[in-house]
């Protein structure tokens, strides 16, 4: 397992480290990150048996699987912006009209819902991608100011259509998607397992995803070997937002209702997730295997530190503290040294 | 991606191509369409309490703005000044001396948090956003256990003296945006400062043109954290009264105005007068919309179409200007 490729060349120049390195070389260095992710997550697991017993039984694990999920399916989103260079501030926006739209929209009892209301509500958050990936690509406004600016003028719009109060219930479909079991298992479980191997052989297997890694490490040349870098971006835009929309069904579905600020907890352990996962900040690195990862271990620390019973303040900075320790493991120093002791056992 | 900034050339830096121009512009017409609508606009008082509003976004924007020349983000803002804030509302300080005290604390904490920071991401080759993520939740939860729920007060010297105007005219906390737009002035000028658009433009040149690549990171992220401690400091004038989550609701404006200001988030271009004038023009921007009567639902809406359009048209006029350059 850790029978890895000697690097120690470029050890000397910080800055030149994972640009130029394709294939084999990269990807061993993220599974070394995604190995790293899930041993850690393994611990705190281990670990937080001292705290409560109750943890690491399989009934805690589903909980965790479904409180991890909402994460799972915005980080894809956020890490395929992330692949290409770029960063989606405007989910918590998105996760917002997602719910509400889904709340008000989508009806209770007709199985109508399902097949055409849920996927019009998919549409007009894609819309919101769509926009963001047109202006990042043909105005050529920094994806950070792009979605950030249509992240504000998105939620002012629900807030102003809503009044401050969306209305509505959360459809049966969704209801049955979040509480609903299937032979002892949530179904939200085997959703995001069926969701997770899919977007693993988007992300890894198919050409657009290959396409994506192209871009993320040198946009430029990606362009000159004849890809549609634009359409791709607007693509990676519009699904990024499309997730997030879907994010905000489930947590109505989970909630049984919308809120206005229902979005806000997750934008900032999206980006979280997706770096604790070893993807590069600066695009072209990063598997979404080691994002499914980060946001697992995001939702068993937060519910270690919950379960705790301490004060807010305390709980947010050993969060903080954590996701820090986090990302010091993911740094190639580190992953250099495990690396090391991996070739001293041979 | 986003090119259009990130590859200007030096040649194209006219007057017209640069941001802040376009950024006093903008200040100017609003101010202008403001006066049309506010009877009292054009009064010493009326723009000083613009100028208070302004001040401690605009401080905080002038922090960011030096990691955002060095190509990095900096989140650990919205921790700084609520920390900042709850510690002046928690250990009040009267008279002028403890005031001074105050604000020696304030810049210390940011300057704390900056070093953090700069160690992390400059010695330890971290991503910046994922180390100041991590320092903006740790703030938040130490400014979270110094005071759980709003409340405390700031001394009334601090208070008071810091919304006041000088002689009737002056507002004082403009003097403090005044003497943080003089330093940048000086900073500007020393190795450091040319260093720091230099690592911002292109890191491997500056390393290899013999620029200390860390050392300057380092010093980026320690002035940017000092420069949120002040901003905390004059927020806490401002409020008056502690609040935990105080800084939160200024970290996505602290960007928009860095964005207003024409600084490239590519790195290397850009400055700090100009997330200044951004900062106040967002400000009064809110203070346009509120008097034509919009309900207050939709100023973001006009906040995110100002910093788009704001960014189009830099873009723009950048283009044009470039072009024109090339066919003569």
């Amino acid at each position: 397992m850790l029978n890895l490729r000697d690097e120690s060349a470029t050890a000397g120049t910080g800055f030149v480290r994972g640009e130029d390195k394709r294939g084999a070389v990269r990807l061993q260095r993220e599974t070394v990150s995604a190995i790293g992710v899930y041993l850690v997550c393994i611990l705190a697991l281990f670990l937080s048996k001292f705290i409560n017993p109750e943890f690491g039984s399989f009934h805690q694990l589903q909980t965790i699987l479904t409180l991890a999920s909402f994460l799972i399916v915005v980080s894809y989103g956020q890490g395929l912006t992330v692949l290409i260079g770029g960063l989606d501030l405007s989910i918590p926006s998105v996760i917002t009209v997602g719910g509400v739209l889904a709340a008000a929209w989508v009806s209770t009892l007709s199985p109508a819902g399902f097949w055409w209301q849920i996927p019009a509500v998919l549409i007009v958050c894609s819309l919101i991608g769509v926009v963001n990936g047109l202006g990042v690509t043909l105005l050529r406004i920094p994806p950070f100011i792009m979605t950030l600016a249509s992240g504000i003028i998105v939620y002012s719009i629900c807030l102003g259509a809503t009044g401050g109060t969306p209305s509505g219930a959360a459809p049966n479909s969704l209801s049955t998607l979040m509480a609903g079991r299937i032979g002892g298992v949530p179904i939200v479980n085997v959703f995001v397992v069926i969701f997770c191997a899919i977007a693993i052989f988007m992300q890894s297997r198919t050409s657009f995803g290959q396409r994506l890694y192209a871009m993320g490490s040198n946009a430029t040349a990606a362009k000159i070997a004849g890809m549609r870098i634009n359409a791709i971006t607007v693509c990676t835009y519009a699904l990024s937002s499309a997730l997030a929309g879907f994010a905000g069904m489930m947590l109505v579905g989970y909630s049984n209702g919308a809120t206005l600020r229902m979005g806000d907890s997750y934008l900032l352990p999206s980006i979280a997730a997706v770096v604790i996962g070893g993807s590069s900040i600066l695009g072209g690195r990063g598997t979404f295997v080691g994002t499914i990862g980060g946001a697992i271990l995001l939702t068993i620390f937060d519910m270690v530190i919950t379960s705790l019973g301490l004060a807010q303040g305390w709980r947010t900075m050993i969060s903080g503290g954590l996701i820090l320790a986090a990302i010091l493991l993911q740094h190639e120093g580190a992953l250099d040294w495990i690396r090391s002791v991996g070739r001293r056992r041979n | 991606m986003s090119t259009a900034i990130g590859t200007r050339s030096s040649s194209a830096r006219g007057l017209l191509t640069n941001g802040l121009t376009t950024v006093v512009i903008l200040y100017v017409v609003l101010y202008v369409v403001y006066s049309r609508m506010e009877a009292g606009a054009l009064t010493a008082s009326a723009f000083g309490d613009l100028v208070n509003n302004s001040i401690p976004l605009a401080i905080a924007a002038a922090g960011a703005t030096f990691v955002i020349l060095l190509g990095g983000f900096d989140l650990s803002v919205a921790g700084v000044l609520s920390l900042v804030n709850v510690v002046l509302a928690t250990h009040p300080m009267d008279g002028a001396g403890g005031a001074l005290m105050s604000v020696v604390i304030a810049i210390s904490i940011g300057a704390a948090v900056g070093l953090c920071n700069g160690i992390f991401v400059a010695y330890g080759g971290l991503q910046s956003i994922a180390v100041t993520l991590a320092m903006m939740i740790l703030t938040r939860g130490l400014a979270l256990v110094v005071l759980d729920a709003p409340g405390g007060s700031v001394s009334d010297w601090i208070s008071d003296t810091l919304t006041n105007s000088l002689w009737g005219v002056v507002p004082a906390s403009g003097l403090v945006a005044l003497a943080v737009a003089a330093l940048w002035a000086i900073f500007r000028r020393t190795n450091t400062g040319v260093a720091l658009y230099a690592v911002g433009k292109d890191q491997t040149a500056a390393a290899l043109s013999g620029i200390n690549v860390k050392r300057t990171k380092c010093i980026a992220f320690v002035l940017a954290g000092a420069l949120y401690g002040l901003a905390g400091f004059m927020l806490s004038a401002q409020t008056a009264s502690g609040d935990p989550n105080a800084g939160s609701t200024l970290l996505l404006l602290v960007f928009a105005s860095v964005a207003l200001g024409g600084t490239a988030f590519t790195g290397g271009q850009g400055g700090l007068y100009g997330s200044m004038i951004g900062a106040a023009t967002l400000m009064l921007l809110q203070k346009v919309l509120f008097s034509s009567g919009v309900q207050s639902f939709y100023i973001g809406l006009f906040q995110g179409f100002v910093m788009v359009v704001a960014v189009i048209f830099v873009n723009v006029i950048t283009y044009v200007a470039r072009r024109n350059r090339e066919h003569a």
